[in-house]
């Protein structure tokens, strides 16, 4: 499959642009469009983005290395992005954690070999007085127990 | 006047300067003797402050301040080495070395290594680091045709990623990741292969990038310099040859190790192009010629300079008194001025009646761009202009003449200086072999054995530009010095004193010991020149009157 | 001192984010004051300044000073950048204000917009942020359907455009030169200063960056007026801010207090107290930068930025991290470690070499290999840190490593073996 974006994509990217005086500074969300459209972000979708805003590859490269949130490698259906930060570790991010590891099988950085589950643990998701917390995909979860984790993992398709 | 600078008071490790504003605190202070360590500045780039090795205390600021960024206000005082000012600095170098490898073993850059001198001069503490350091991917990896990566060595100065951005504005390199993870790198797949890559080996403070050419060839302490000029093309970038003599079995015995630039704010700032830090291997290749030959029989042989010289001077007279048959010299712009101002006396004096033939045609593409490459790819077409041996001057012709004149059998002596016109039909077009085949005496000065040296009669052995003394002038007008790094090899003699002894030979009056002595006497007569002479022109060179 | 509802009142109102509910309170009123009352950009300033209302996102920077610092004959554009890129660790007020009170943070911008000329305005919300991004958007569209923001807003001929730009994951991009890097379209790295933003800033222009609960006071200032706000709280510390707790108390949240409440008040009033009614060990008083507090400190000192700087630790981000008795202080320190070198831009040596050697010292002592060199090492490289960095960033990573390591520095030699005087610590020929 050719990476590309069809006419509304590029209709939307224009729409981005126009928000800036300078091309570039549209990439932050011309790069979360590439990463809905074609998963994550590989060499060849970089080099697309880099010739939709007239950038130097290299350029695009840095700006996707240097972001936690681009994703280089694919992640499983579901990504678990669970804060392991000081507030969440005194509220027992550990035991979670622990927990993800028994029913899932898998450690921070790991994917379920179903794919279904992908868990990174992540820095202060600013929502600590809720701690501990995570984000599954993009909805937040927090005054976590293990067994309101059960739920949240039993209930994701 | 309008844009006079404003100057300003500046006290530097308590002693009064003044400096004009907007000056930054490590230039003020390199201006006046201070040398303020740093790595990712550079003159020639943007000023990244990444490295923070210049730091520096000035009054009235409670942080210590980077040297590089902040410029000079009136009244400031600025310390240099107290102890606050070492301890940072020490401080900076300690992190600069955290992940460090301990490669010096095995790192080119050892003996010229910003680490190894900084640690020496400002250092000298013993390692606390008590860790693994972070392992990095690519290490002793080519990311070009002539660039080798080692990610770990890598300080992340940035100087690299700016020059890439800023000069060739190619941008192959950058920074991926962030933290300790961060590495330079090229995007993925992709090469650096600007016409200035090697550039980023020069800025580069450590051993992260490294010439794949010179890559384990020579230590660089067995190395010498000599100030030259690049003889690749007509821009004349100014140079550093790096050769090695003190350790002859290094390198295959080659004596010429490694072209740098050097800085010459007229000329070529601080760089220099690839092709003309690549073209010099011929110096020490294997097919120099290093006595003159003679055709014997069917073979060239070894002989001597006075038998050659003997034996071409008789052919030349007697090509010279006969009606039928013409006498003519190939004049290149590989000459340096003395050797082309002794070949227009000889001209003159010894042989009035040849034809002079030109041709900026060489042995290498013609390529051009804005930054310094010159499609001329001659050092010294300017000068020979300014003394009248080019196509531009009435009385000499385009070698294309000369090849008709040769192939209708009209020549019946030819003196070719450098070119090699049967080896290169690409440049200087077709037919040059059969043409030189029915030049009578073919009479080849050069460097190395090629195509049309294979066919002259007699070959004299030149000296390369590194081994000799002489002055070239660029395409701006801009004289400048090659001087003399090692001694020409074998029985060659530099191209002046070639052209002396077959002046001799020819019974005219030329007595000139060195070059400088024939500049002195060029500088006097031709008026271009007027004024001129080494002194004047010096390492940076020197603009000719009428350009 | 009791709680004000100022800001927080919108937390307890429901449906707050959604524009009519707003408006019902008394929204936009300030602004379209300001606006139709045609108020001169002096007026503006003058009156958040005499308000003392400082900056809350961490440097505490008086916000009328900083509006005045945009040079008045520029030609523009100028820019007003909103920082909602919340990620220092503990600090979770700017969250509530996208979710609860959109419009009270788009009416504070929009008077200070006017206060410097910007026509535009970027939000810059932090990537994470995906449900507050959703009720931002909401929230500018009918903004600017009902003619508050865009063209022409509150029928008065001027523009102010709002633009919303995610973040994606970096801590970094909360230091707000680094965000204006960011915005422009590239790695979230700080720049060099001079020159300062509100001189030249995004892309080039004259830039105000606020943050999002330094803005949300605006309007309250402008309504309520700037004597009440100073009033509320003490000398050159405005008014009150919001204060968050988490970790080990029975009641965490966000309480808005006035500036000058004592400590001892919110953690064991307010928060009800340790949770299990433990002990008190330690306390980050704002965000994980802040130097740590020990009980006495902590039930001594009063919550605002002259207090909290009088005894070596920062107010921050208002972001309290309340540990009880059997928190082990050495990994905590290091989970701090570990965040400051992850989130590291790497561009300057001494943060990115240096965070990063830290934390491997910290993971070799809490797996227990650590001697009591260890330590003292570990506040010289803290100590060479900062202040010779390019942004802060390198100062927030040194100031918990100093101060933890000072202030419990029994707890952290129980951690590792006492050292022996290595062969190593002196030079051979010494």
């Amino acid at each position: 499959m050719p990476v590309q974006f069809d006419d509304e994509k590029l209709e939307q990217v224009q729409h981005l642009i126009e928000h800036y005086p300078q091309k570039k500074a549209a990439i932050g969300d011309v790069l979360y469009l590439a990463q809905k459209q074609f998963g994550h972000i590989t060499p060849e979708v970089e080099i697309y983005i880099a010739s939709l805003l007239d950038l130097p590859a290299s350029y695009v490269h840095q700006v996707v290395t240097f972001y936690v949130m681009y994703l280089q490698k694919p992640v499983g259906r579901h990504l678990i992005m669970l804060c392991d930060n000081v507030s969440c570790l005194l509220c027992g991010a550990e035991d979670l954690v622990a927990r993800i590891r028994e029913k899932l099988g898998i450690g921070p950085g790991e994917t379920t070999p179903d794919n279904k589950f992908t868990l990174w643990t992540v820095e202060c998701l600013g929502a600590c007085e809720m701690a501990p917390n995570l984000l599954l995909d993009e909805k937040f979860h927090g005054n976590l127990t293990p067994e309101k984790l059960d739920r949240i993992l039993d209930e994701a398709e | 006047m309008a844009d006079e600078k404003k100057m300003v008071r500046v006290t530097i490790d308590g002693s009064q300067y003044e400096f004009a504003e907007g000056t930054t605190v490590l230039e003020a202070a390199k201006s006046v003797g201070i040398a303020i360590p740093h790595y990712c500045y550079h003159p020639g780039l943007s000023i990244a402050g990444a490295c923070r090795m210049c730091l520096v205390e000035i009054e009235k600021i409670p942080k210590l301040q980077i040297a590089c960024y902040m410029t000079v206000a009136d009244g400031m005082a600025v310390q240099t080495k107290n102890e606050r000012v070492k301890k940072a600095r020490k401080a900076m170098l300690e992190f600069h070395l955290v992940n460090h490898p301990l490669d010096c073993p095995v790192c080119d850059q050892a003996g010229e290594c910003g680490l190894q001198i900084y640690y020496m001069q400002h250092g000298l503490y013993i390692s606390r680091v008590r860790e693994n350091k972070v392992k990095k991917t690519k290490k002793a990896v080519p990311i070009g045709p002539h660039v080798m990566l080692d990610q770990e060595r890598c300080i992340l100065c940035s100087r690299c990623v700016r020059f890439c951005n800023e000069v060739p504005k190619t941008s192959e390199l950058g920074f991926f990741s962030r933290g300790d993870r961060e590495i330079v790198d090229v995007f993925p797949g992709r090469q650096i292969d600007n016409p200035y890559s090697m550039n980023v080996i020069d800025i580069c403070p450590v051993g992260a990038l490294l010439s794949k050419e010179f890559r384990f060839k020579t230590r660089v302490w067995y190395l010498e310099s000599a100030l030259s000029v690049c003889p690749r093309c007509s821009r004349g970038c100014n140079i550093f040859i790096d050769f090695n003599l003190r350790r002859p079995w290094k390198n295959d015995g080659r004596r010429l190790s490694r072209l740098r630039p050097r800085q010459n704010d007229q000329v070529n700032k601080w760089w220099m192009c690839d092709e003309g830090r690549l073209s010099v291997g011929f110096v020490d290749d294997d097919d120099r010629i290093e006595t003159p030959l003679m055709r014997n029989g069917g073979e060239l042989e070894e002989t001597g300079w006075k038998e050659a010289l003997e034996v071409a001077a008789g052919q030349l007279k007697k090509c010279s008194a006969n009606q039928d048959m013409e006498v003519a010299v190939l004049v290149s712009g590989w000459a340096a001025n003395e050797e082309l101002y002794l070949l227009r006396r000889l001209l003159a004096e010894c042989l009035p009646g040849a034809r002079v033939a030109f041709t900026v045609a060489g042995n290498f593409a013609p390529s051009e761009d804005k930054i310094l490459r010159k499609a001329d790819k001659n050092p010294n077409t300017t000068g020979a202009g300014l003394l009248g041996l080019t196509d531009s001057s009435k009385e000499v012709m385009t070698a294309g003449d000369l090849r008709e004149m040769a192939a209708a059998g009209k020549i019946g002596a030819l003196v070719i200086f450098y070119h090699d016109p049967a080896g290169y039909p690409q440049t200087y077009g077709q037919g040059w072999a059969e043409a030189l085949g029915k030049v009578g005496s073919l009479i080849y000065v050069g460097t190395n054995s090629c195509a049309t040296s294979q066919q002259a009669a007699i070959v004299l052995p030149a000296a390369a530009f590194a081994e000799r003394e002489g002055t070239v002038t660029n395409f701006e007008g801009m004289v400048q010095l090659q001087n003399r790094a090692f001694g020409p090899l074998g029985e060659s003699l530099p191209g002046w004193e070639i052209v002396q002894r077959l002046g001799v030979a020819l019974g005219g009056n030329f007595k000139y010991s060195c070059a400088e002595g024939i500049f002195d006497e060029l500088a006097q007569k031709v008026e271009a020149f007027k004024g001129l002479d080494y002194r004047k022109i010096g390492p940076q060179g020197c603009k000719v009157k009428t350009y | 001192m009791a709680r004000v509802k100022l800001i927080s009142r919108f937390f307890e109102i429901q449906d707050s984010h959604l524009l009519p509910i707003y408006e019902a309170s008394g929204g936009y009123a300030s602004a379209r004051r300001v606006v139709t009352e045609n108020w001169p950009a002096d007026k503006i300033i003058s009156t958040v300044k005499a308000s003392n209302l400082r900056g809350l996102g961490g440097a505490g920077f008086p916000t009328g000073m900083k509006w005045s610092f945009v040079p008045k004959d520029h030609p523009g554009p100028r820019y007003l950048v909103v920082n909602a890129d919340e990620s220092e660790p503990g600090t979770f007020k700017d969250r509530q204000i996208l979710l609860n009170a959109p419009h009270l943070l788009l009416e504070g911008a929009i008077i200070a917009a006017l206060s410097f000329g910007a026509e535009d305005a970027y939000i810059y919300v932090r990537g994470e942020y995906y449900e507050p991004v959703r009720i931002m958007e909401a929230a500018l569209e009918d903004a600017e359907h009902a003619g508050y923001i865009g063209r022409n807003i509150f029928g008065s001929g001027r523009t102010l455009r709002f633009h919303l730009h995610r973040g994606a994951g970096a801590y970094i991009c909360g230091e707000e030169t680094a965000l204006l890097s960011s915005l422009e379209g590239f790695k979230g790295w700080p720049k060099l200063k001079p020159p300062f933003p509100a001189v030249k800033g995004l892309f080039g222009k004259p830039t105000i960056i606020n943050n999002v609960e330094t803005l949300s006071y605006v309007p309250i200032v402008i309504e309520k007026g700037p004597e009440y706000f100073a009033g509320l709280g003490i000398e050159r510390n405005g008014g009150a801010r919001l204060f968050g707790v988490s970790g080990h108390v029975k009641r965490p949240g966000v309480y808005e207090l006035p500036l000058g409440t004592p400590m001892k008040e919110l953690i064991y009033e307010h928060c009800g107290g340790l949770h299990q009614d433990r002990k008190l060990k330690a306390v980050i008083p704002g965000g994980s930068s802040c130097p740590v507090l020990t009980p006495e400190e902590a039930e001594t000192v009063n919550l605002d930025f002259d207090s909290l700087a009088k005894i070596g630790s920062m107010l921050g981000s208002g972001g309290l991290i309340v540990m009880d008795d059997r928190t082990d202080l050495v990994r905590v320190l290091h989970r701090i470690c570990k965040f400051y070198s992850y989130e590291s831009c790497g561009q300057c040596t001494p943060c990115r070499e240096g965070t990063g050697w830290i934390t491997r010292i910290m993971t070799r002592i809490v797996e227990g290999h650590g001697t009591s060199q260890d330590l003292d090492d570990l506040v010289d490289i803290a100590q060479m840190i900062m202040g010779n960095t390019i942004c802060p960033l390198g100062d927030a990573a040194a100031m918990p490593v100093i101060s933890f390591l000072t202030k419990f520095r029994a707890e952290f030699e129980k951690a590792v073996k006492p050292s022996k005087k290595s062969l190593m610590s002196e030079p051979v020929g010494a």
